[in-house]
């Protein structure tokens, strides 16, 4: 019996090749799209649960809430001084370790070259438990030269991974300082929040420096076995009372615990933590990312399903006479229901093969497009077998049951009395045309979503971002110790460049990720207000093309506009008790004057406010305000504009220069070619503003092409169901269609008739997709500070590629089945 | 009303070549009721459906109404059809998703008749025919004979000058067969031309004019005294 059913289920197949064509492929690739997005999604959802005890290891985040806004930020570092109170105040915490991260000068075959390195205390290999290949991860920090690699480093730097006790030189202040390698470890896997090759000991006076309101690296603590973070979440109010002490802001007491909190999440939900400044080349996703992706997924696997049922029914038909003879030769129905589930098991079995082929050939793109590896296996603890398996079991009953239920219903004499092979229970006509309407609503809110997602993109591209981006190059070290007295040189000398138009030295800069605050006290306020303090060299507001609203910009001429500090430290304390003395003069932007409480930047030429800045111990100086210039949008859109007071204190931590009428790689090389002369023990970094304008959106612009290319994969699979559909209708109509030509309907008639059939579902679809895509797409566009209006373009557009690809979709049939002489279709029935 | 002359119909495929009407001459005159007789494929629905400019002639000459009107164009011949011809089938042809309403407003829809006075032709031509009281119900719903009266309803709801019928009666027992061969004859008697394909040597009676065909040709024509 098996053996005629499946003969009777592949003939059914051959005779209908149009109908195998697109009910096998459109489930494979919607089976493939759906797996593949699956996979991302099990991907993200899996970061660092690689790592030994992850279920007992925090990072430790901390969480900035604006006094004036109430707007949160949380940042992935926090204060390494955090770390020492916490493990003595909370019982369940067995370690905490601090580690900093760094890019130290190495020199490697006498080349200075920079490398990422962290600086961590002795126990973090035990508090972060990576592999050890070599040597004894407890005491592979023990001294202040020791130095811990990666296995892709070692091999890097010796050719071989057993590389215990050989020696690295580090450049530091100008001096060459050696390193014992005392451990190697395996690499880190790419589904890792965290990313370090090297490892050394953090400095204990640096560490020691660095106090409450300085953020330098990251703190990551593990629990003693079986203690929960809860109650450590629940103290951390009063731990952060009794352990921050207070400092007076110009009269006011102010402490680090007012506008900060600190907060554990564990190092698997880290990446999903929505916690800014991890690893740039770890970027951070967010739940509703990755719910997105799987909803598509399901959606894409929807519509294929959807397809599959819709075909199997409006052919069930053409099969009726099969189940009549069947059901006369003795079937039981519930035979017959197991030979229809056994076809729909069989269709969605090559169907999967064929999935698992297209996802096994596009994956390394996929991967590689979304920055992650991701692979398919099939068997060991991440294989997909047993999913995929469950999966064909669920498409293959889930695409089989309708059919099966409603084909064996057919009474045997009525189907053979009839002399037709084609019947239709009522209601099946219903069914499709409600998942018509489905698979065109998710279409149509798909092309909406990735038409918004397209706009804002570019709207961030091209916004006027108060500075300028074309012509801009920035290079970086100018904070390295051995060029900092060199700077003034390097702005002269670059100025001299053929092409340069400007030169200026920095702390602000595109797509900076680094922010600089100090408390400012104003009049009439108990509390004192945080803005940006950056130091910029005078020539910043015309190389970087901030324009001046009011007063004036900074000049060199004048001694009032500059607090230059020397390098020396003790000679720093004295110079900067006499600019507290002394004043001096700053320019803010529009945005900082009215947090200062100046309506208009007129009113704040000539007035004084009160800064910290040189700390609280200093007293807080008296800062007047002379220009007031444009606000700027130096950071993603994501983020809020920023009050910025501009000062100059003589350091900065990226060089500034404007070209014109080069091209850029040549005034690249010309600047490469001057800081190799002037500095030769630091490597030269740069970088073209928009390049790194454009990095910020990277991430964004992936994913949201990743959205079209699988919004276009799922409207492609509703358009190949919707073809087989009309084709099947036309089919079925053909009768209906001759009756009509012969009294008088003309082809464009016929046409008319049948495209309207597939146009009400479109217009029903656009009513279903419309507002919850604007539901979606608000929301999405409310986390960008800056975002385009959500104007009716985009749904009607939507709307119109929908009409369009439905009535291409039909046309064709109809046109052929208008055209055919209807005589045919009367007399043979 | 028409005329042929030397009109042949050749249907070709890869290797044969048939010949369904051969070199045919036959004139209908307005108000004739002419029966077509012959044994299975002899060309009677051919010719029937030559008449009606659903087929259209290989060779020869079809004039209509005093026009020529072999090799026009299918939308020319549309619109002839559309407005003098009406069909009846063997098989009713009616379309099951309408209503009986539905199916005989069918012949007018595509004329350029504003809906209150199609509605107006299509209550007095279901009156006229006797399927008034049905007519909400779907054709599945209605016995054989029921359903061919809806198709003569449809037939004549346009008030053509020709009505073409295919063995009208072929799928009806005698009774329901006589009573539409009554509805016939008097639809020519109000002056209807009709031609019709029939088996039934009874049923052709009723004609006043029988043509008899064989192998595509016209065999014998026997005209019924007045």
């Amino acid at each position: 019996m098996w053996r005629s059913n499946l003969v009777a289920g592949l003939r059914a197949l051959q005779k209908n090749r149009t109908y195998a064509f697109i009910n096998i492929f459109g489930l494979a690739i919607g089976l493939a799209a759906c797996i593949v997005l699956l996979l991302y999604v099990r991907y993200e959802l899996t970061y660092d649960d690689w790592l030994k005890d992850a279920d007992r290891v925090y990072q430790v985040q901390l969480i900035h809430t604006d006094p004036e806004t109430g707007v949160r930020t949380i940042q992935q570092e926090s204060e390494g001084a955090a770390a020492a109170p916490l493990a003595k105040d909370f019982q369940q915490i067995d370690a905490v370790v601090r580690a900093d991260g760094d890019r130290p000068v190495f020199l490697r075959d006498g080349e200075p070259v920079f490398a990422d390195m962290l600086s961590a205390d002795p126990q973090f290999f035990q508090v972060v438990s990576v592999p050890f290949l070599r040597g004894d991860p407890r005491h592979a920090l023990d001294q202040a030269n020791s130095l811990v690699m990666s296995r892709a480093e070692a091999i890097k730097q010796f050719g071989t991974d057993d590389v215990l006790g050989r020696t690295v030189t580090r450049i530091m202040r100008g001096e060459k300082v050696e390193l014992r390698v005392t451990g190697v470890f395996e690499d880190l896997p790419r589904h890792s929040h965290m990313k370090f090759g090297l490892v050394t000991k953090i400095d204990p006076e640096d560490a020691a420096s660095c106090t409450w309101g300085c953020v330098n690296g990251f703190v990551y603590l593990k629990l003693r076995p079986g203690a929960s973070p809860d109650p450590i979440t629940a103290g951390l109010p009063a731990w952060e009372k009794r352990n921050i002490p207070s400092r007076n802001v110009g009269g006011a007491m102010v402490s680090e615990g007012d506008d900060f909190d600190w907060r554990l999440v564990n190092v698997r939900d880290v990446h999903l933590s929505g916690a800014s400044g991890g690893d740039p080349e770890r970027p951070n996703n967010d739940r509703t990312t990755v719910v997105t992706f799987a909803v598509i997924a399901l959606l894409i696997l929807g519509i294929a399903v959807a397809n599959f049922v819709n075909l199997a029914t409006a052919r069930a038909g053409q099969r009726a006479r099969e189940v009549a003879l069947r059901k006369l030769a003795g079937a039981a129905r519930r035979q017959l229901i197991a030979q229809f589930l056994g076809e729909s098991l069989l269709i969605v079995g090559l169907s999967m093969l064929i999935a698992l082929a297209l996802a096994e050939l596009s994956l390394p793109y996929i991967a590689a497009y979304l920055g992650t590896d991701l692979h398919l296996v099939y068997l060991g603890a991440d294989g997909v077998l047993l999913p995929i398996l469950g999966l064909w079991l669920a498409v293959g009953l889930l695409g089989g049951l309708y059919p099966a239920f409603y084909l064996t219903r057919f009474q045997p004499g009525v189907i053979l009395r009839s002399n037709r092979s084609a019947a239709e229970p009522p209601g099946t006509g219903k069914l499709r045309a409600l998942l018509v309407v489905a698979q065109f609503a998710v279409s149509i809110g798909l092309i909406v979503c990735t038409l918004v997602v397209y706009s804002q993109i570019r709207f961030a591209r091209s916004i006027d971002a108060g500075f300028r981006r074309d012509g801009l190059i920035t290079v970086a070290n100018l904070d390295r110790a051995v060029v900092v007295p060199l700077v003034d040189t390097l702005i002269r000398e670059a100025q001299r460049l053929p092409a340069v138009r400007s030169a200026a030295a920095t702390s602000i800069f595109p797509a900076t990720g680094q922010t600089l605050n100090t408390d400012f006290s104003v009049e009439g306020r108990v509390k004192p207000i945080t803005i940006g303090w950056y130091s910029v060299s005078p020539e910043f507001f015309e190389t970087a093309g901030v324009g001046l609203l009011a007063g004036r910009l900074p000049s060199r001429a004048n001694q009032m506009d500059a607090t230059l500090l020397p390098v020396d430290a003790d000679a720093r304390k004295a110079i900067a008790q006499s600019y507290v003395d002394r004043g001096a003069n700053i320019v803010v932007n529009r945005l900082a004057a009215r947090q200062l409480g100046f309506a208009d930047p007129e009113a704040a030429i000539g007035k004084t406010v009160r800064v910290n800045a040189f700390g609280a111990k200093n007293g807080l100086m008296p800062a007047t305000i002379v220009g007031v210039v444009k606000d700027s949008r130096f950071r993603s859109l994501r983020e809020q504009p920023e009050a910025v007071a501009y000062m100059n204190n003589g350091f900065y931590s990226r060089l500034l220069v404007h070209f014109e009428g080069a091209e850029p790689a040549v005034v690249r090389e010309r600047l490469a070619q001057l800081w190799k002369r002037l500095v030769p023990t630091v490597p030269f970094e740069a970088d073209y503003a928009d390049a790194e304008l454009a990095e910020l959106y990277r991430v964004d612009q992936a994913r949201g092409l990743s959205f079209a290319g699988f919004a276009g994969l799922a409207v492609a699979v509703a358009c190949l169901g919707l073809f087989g559909l009309a084709a099947f209708t036309a089919e079925r109509r053909t009768k209906e269609i001759g009756i009509r030509k012969v009294f008088g309907a003309s082809i464009a008639d016929i046409v008319r008739l049948l495209v309207w059939q597939f146009t009400k579902p479109v217009v029903i679809a656009n009513l279903i997709a419309w507002p919850a895509a604007w539901w979606i797409m608000r929301d999405w566009l409310n986390q960008f500070d800056a975002r385009i209006a959500l104007t009716p373009g985009p749904f009607l557009l939507a709307g119109l590629i929908a009409f369009a690809i439905a009535i291409g979709t039909v046309a064709g049939h109809a046109i052929r089945i208008a055209r055919t002489n209807p005589i045919h279709a009367l007399r043979y029935e | 009303m028409l005329s042929m002359r030397e009109l042949s119909r050749v249907y070709r495929t890869d290797t044969v070549e048939t010949t369904a009407l051969d070199r045919i001459d036959l004139d209908i005159a307005d108000g004739e009721f002419v029966a077509i007789m012959g044994p299975s494929g002899c060309g009677k629905s051919t010719l029937l459906n030559v008449i009606g400019m659903l087929d259209s002639p290989s060779s020869g000459s079809y004039v209509f109404n005093g026009g020529e009107v072999a090799g026009l164009p299918e939308s020319k011949l549309a619109d002839i059809r559309k407005k003098h011809i009406g069909f009846i089938f063997q098989s009713f042809n009616l379309i099951d998703e309408l209503s009986v309403r539905e199916n005989v407003e069918l012949a007018l829809l595509y004329h350029d008749i504003p809906s209150s006075e199609r509605k107006q032709r299509v209550e007095a031509v279901m009156d006229k025919v006797g399927i008034a009281h049905r007519a909400k119900h779907r054709p599945s719903q209605l016995s054989g004979g029921q359903q061919q009266r809806v198709a003569v309803a449809r037939a004549v709801v346009g008030e053509p000058k020709l009505i073409l019928a295919d063995e009208p009666t072929g799928n009806l027992d005698t009774q329901h067969g006589e009573e539409v061969m009554r509805m016939l004859q008097k639809l020519n008697a109000e002056g209807s031309t009709i031609v019709m394909v029939t088996h039934s040597p009874a049923h052709a009676d009723y004609a006043g004019r029988v043509v008899n065909m064989l192998d595509g040709k016209v065999l014998v024509e026997r005209r019924r005294a007045a």
